[in-house]
């Protein structure tokens, strides 16, 4: 079948299987590898990514569901050479270590923070639960995501 | 915030912040092929016939190897590591995994078959029309059941499915010390199966170059030797023939020192084939056919005189090796166990007994310290349990034991020579950062709100890895855009190698870390060294780090002095450049390193003067610390909030503050995984795993142990060049018995006796109804 999205604002156009999944269009197809599978029942969180601007596991989206979607993932995260507040975040706080949730704790810690611009240790622990870390025991990552929220809320406030 | 202003915390951040990292699976060759595997669904049963025509004749089917495969291309079984000595004096009995299964299977998730095709959906099609003709045996999936009387064996050569019997320390000491004990106590302990679970699942992408008969083999790892050397061990290929590439591992844990069938079998495709073959793990393959963690029942023994001081501890140890021997497994159940079983007490005799057990399960081997976590936690416990039963206050029974700073070097009971420490300094300062004499307040407002509050220690003490490798060497060399080189076999799944060693070499020459490159494999190969594991990689690899800063110096004093014009033993170095030793600050001329090696002529085959290797010898060193948790439990529910965790920890030297905070971290929520969630169950009659996902597998979350606070209370080792003790492993150590032990003291006011971890809400519910009922 054919499939048409935009893909970190690049809109593209392809043929895929039925079956295939949005993360392996994504990974396979389309070459965008940061996007990282690490189960198979929805429960890992390594592959979401923003479809029309909310947080999804890639794995559970068919790339049919996706077409004519908007979709970013972590390799769009960034303007240019200007890592998005999370990103930075996420370094700034240790909030990684092998690295390989990263990706789609980033991607869910930023739909979070688009819901909740100040959020509690609560709306945090909810808005992460379906993302597993192994290394990091969280403790950084919820700095990070906190830290983000300030950088971003300072961030608004210049703009503005 | 733009990368030109924003420095990472580490090296490795930039690249896995924006997505750029590379795992193994986003490798990608021109013209690969597709493996999929076919595993055993039986637990244990005989082989009568694969059928694979039906598969054979599926579009995009390329080959399809079974066990004749293997067998003809000459490769041999899963290598079985070091064997252990049994109490008789021989050598454990092993039992070696084959690549894939011949005759015979032997747990659920064994490898049977390997499919290629020209794409993994098809071969994954194609793997589901393969018919394995089964003729189903009784299997036993439990220790229990496995040294039933009349049980069935796995294996022919092992009676009673027993592997071997070990022992250590001095069993008539401890008989004689039980035998005038004032009061002694005894606890079994389970540490219960677990599924190692790195984020990254296993894959492999080999590329057979046949010209120069050379494999390039793409796997996550933690030791490249350890890689390389197995899988040359099963398929004859020399090492020099096999390059192995892990730029970005995506966690480790134990689980990645050597090659698993998956890895050799691609070997033997691409070669045959003359494709690249790339291979990629589904999580049910992970929890089904992965070696397992932990596995192991420890029975505890301690004697007390009538002044609480300890006079032996005695152990009873069975360890679960599943269904064949493979790599570390026989240490884990034995010398990780007995090496440090005092913990951090003087005890004048001890003695373990300890059991290595076949069953109808996947095989176990390494997880986070494993045994050594394991170890601590059942001392840990044990002490908490003798100062209950005999009505000690639990911090006073440790105090009167530990080992007195002016004891070391300690030579404990069995022989292990501790060689620093300040175990009440440590526990001293935990009691304040954790309030201890607040504790008793804090509990009955608890109790006034309905809840269960207990406050528990983990007093661990564990011994880091002496390494495999008889030491660790790095290589520096020059690169044309003026930085330096440093290449190692020691490679991260997470810990920043990349960064720490830079720093150290940089630190070592008073420059900039941004100049020092540090990369796990050199492109000749020829570098001795351990992978990351047990703890030792700072230290290991670190040390040679060091060194190697002193090398480089050593060989760029006599050009620095004939460019400064000056003797070499009149020049100082000062922040990254040597200088003469003038009288005014006018008259001082300097030249900084990477200046000087800038203007040194290369040799005709590129190679710079400078360019040295440094190496170390490191021994194993012992980290220790005071974990203290404290929990409170609804009794409604069973739930259970852990409400403070404050952890010092005596890791030698730290280097990297932020990295060895996040190893503890870390540590500890591995450790609490354990306690409050994971395990794995395979169901007893039928050998099935039933906890083959994420769904059934309780993964620790956010939130689980929400406030780690950490400080250290630091006693350098001299046991190597930077006086670091090593962390990886130290989490875990101090989380297990600090968690349970608080769980413990907090059912135990309701009259709970012990019970085994994992304390999910439904069990501490139960076992909270039961007593009540």
């Amino acid at each position: 079948m054919k499939v048409e999205l935009t893909v970190n604002g690049k809109t593209q156009s392809m043929q895929c299987e039925d079956r295939t999944l949005l993360v392996d269009l994504l990974r396979e197809q389309i070459g965008l590898t940061g996007t990282h599978v690490g189960c198979d029942t929805s429960q890992c969180g390594c592959c979401t990514v923003h479809l029309d601007g909310q947080a999804v596991k890639s794995c559970t989206v068919l790339a049919a569901q996706a077409d004519g979607s908007s979709i970013t993932t972590i390799e769009g995260l960034a303007h240019g050479d200007t890592l998005h507040p999370v990103q930075q975040a996420f370094s700034a706080c240790h909030g990684l270590q092998c690295g390989y949730c990263t990706p789609g704790m980033i991607m869910a810690s930023t739909d979070l923070l688009r819901r909740h611009p100040d959020p509690t240790d609560e709306q945090i622990r909810e808005g992460l639960a379906g993302n597993l870390c192994r290394c990091t025991g969280y403790v950084n990552i919820v700095a990070a995501v906190k830290q983000a929220a300030s950088l971003m809320r300072a961030g608004g406030k210049q703009s503005a | 915030m733009n990368t030109a202003t924003f420095t990472p915390s580490r090296v490795e951040d930039l690249r896995l912040v924006t997505g750029r990292g590379r795992y193994t699976a986003d490798w990608n060759l021109p013209g690969q092929l597709h493996a999929h595997m076919v595993r055993s669904d039986r637990a244990h049963a005989l082989i009568r016939g694969i059928d694979t025509s039906a598969a054979k004749a599926l579009p995009g089917v390329v080959a399809i190897l079974t066990a004749d495969d293997v067998k003809a291309a000459g490769y041999t079984d899963i290598p079985t590591g070091a064997p252990v000595k049994t109490a008789d004096g021989s050598m454990q009995v092993k039992c070696a995994m084959p690549v894939l299964a011949t005759d015979r299977v032997r747990f659920v998730g064994q490898p049977i078959a390997m499919v290629i095709a020209d794409s993994a959906r098809a071969a994954q099609d194609a793997a589901e029309q393969i018919m394995v003709d089964y003729e189903d045996l009784a299997s036993v999936t439990s220790m229990d059941a496995a040294r039933r009387p009349g049980a069935p064996e796995l294996h022919g050569v092992a009676a009673g499915n027993l592997s071997a019997v070990a022992l250590a320390g001095d069993e008539a000491a401890v008989a004689a010390a039980f035998a005038r004990a004032a009061m002694t106590t005894t606890l079994s302990m389970d540490s219960q199966r677990l599924a190692v679970a790195p984020m990254e699942l296993r894959a492999c992408l080999v590329d057979y170059d046949a010209s120069a008969d050379r494999y390039t083999v793409y796997t996550p790892t933690q030791g490249m030797l350890g890689m390389r050397g197995s899988l040359s061990q099963i398929s004859g290929v020399t090492g020099d023939k096999i390059q192995v590439i892990a730029e970005d591992v995506g966690g480790s844990f134990g689980l990645r020192g050597g090659s698993a069938s998956e890895q050799a079998l691609l070997m033997l495709a691409a070669r045959r084939l003359g494709k690249p073959v790339k291979w990629v793990s589904s999580r049910s393959e992970h929890f089904t056919s992965e070696w397992h963690g932990r596995a192991l029942r420890l029975i505890g023994h301690i004697a007390l005189d009538a002044q609480h001081n300890i006079l032996a501890m005695r152990w009873d140890h069975q360890a679960d090796l599943g269904a064949y021997t493979c790599y570390f497994q026989a240490f884990i159940g034995t010398r990780n166990l007995s090496v440090t079983m005092g913990g951090v007490y003087r005890i004048p005799a001890l003695f373990a007994h300890q059991e290595l057990i076949f069953t109808n399960t996947a095989p176990v081997s390494a997880y986070r310290g494993a045994g050594r976590p394991d170890i601590a936690y059942a001392i840990e416990r044990l002490i908490d349990q003798a100062a209950a039963e005999h009505g000690i206050d639990p911090v006073e029974l440790r105090r009167r034991n530990f080992i007195p700073n002016d004891a070391f070097p300690y030579t404990t009971a069995n022989g292990t020579v501790y060689d620093s420490g300040d175990f009440d300094g440590t526990m001293s300062k935990a009691l304040v950062m954790a309030d201890y004499a607040g504790f008793a307040a804090r509990r009955d407002e608890a109790a006034r709100r309905g809840k269960l509050r207990g406050i528990g220690f983990g007093c661990y003490l564990e011994a880091s890895g002496a390494g495999g490798a008889p030491k660790d060497v790095v290589r520096a060399k020059f690169a044309a855009d003026g930085r330096i080189d440093v290449f190692g076999v020691t490679g991260s799944s997470g810990q920043g190698h990349e960064t720490s060693f830079a720093k150290i070499v940089a630190d070592g020459l008073g420059v900039s870390p941004a100049a020092i490159r540090y990369r796990a494999s050199d492109p000749s190969q020829e570098l001795v060294g351990n992978g990351t594991g047990g703890s030792r990689s700072l230290y290991g690899a670190g040390s040679a780090c060091k060194m190697l800063a002193a090398r480089i110096l050593e060989l760029a004093r006599p050009a620095a002095a004939s460019a400064l014009g000056a003797a070499p033993d009149s020049l100082q170095y000062v922040d990254g450049a040597f200088q003469t030793g003038s009288a005014t600050a006018e008259a001082t001329r300097r030249i900084g390193l990477l200046e000087l090696a800038g203007r040194l002529a290369r040799s005709a085959d590129g190679g710079h003067p400078l360019d040295c290797e440094g190496e170390a010898v490191s021994g194993a060193t012992f980290p220790n610390g005071c974990h203290v948790a404290e929990v409170e439990i609804d009794p409604q529910t069973g739930v259970t909030e852990v409400i403070a965790y404050n952890a010092v920890d005596d890791l030698g030297t730290v280097i990297s503050p932020q990295l060895v905070q996040g190893q503890v971290h870390g540590g500890v929520l591995q450790g609490a995984g354990q306690v409050f969630g994971e395990q794995i169950i395979y169901d007893e009659d039928t050998g099935q795993l039933l906890t083959g996902s994420f769904m059934d597998y309780p993964m620790p979350r956010v939130g689980w142990v929400p406030n780690i606070r950490n400080d250290y209370n630091p006693v350098p080792t001299t046991l190597n060049a930077l006086g670091a003790k090593g962390v990886g492993e130290s989490g875990c150590s101090g989380s297990l018995p600090a968690l349970v032990n608080a769980m413990s003291a907090a059912l135990r006011s309701r009259g709970v006796p012990p019970m085994n971890m994992p304390f999910t809400p439904a069990r501490v519910w139960e076992a909270l109804s039961e007593r009540a009922g």
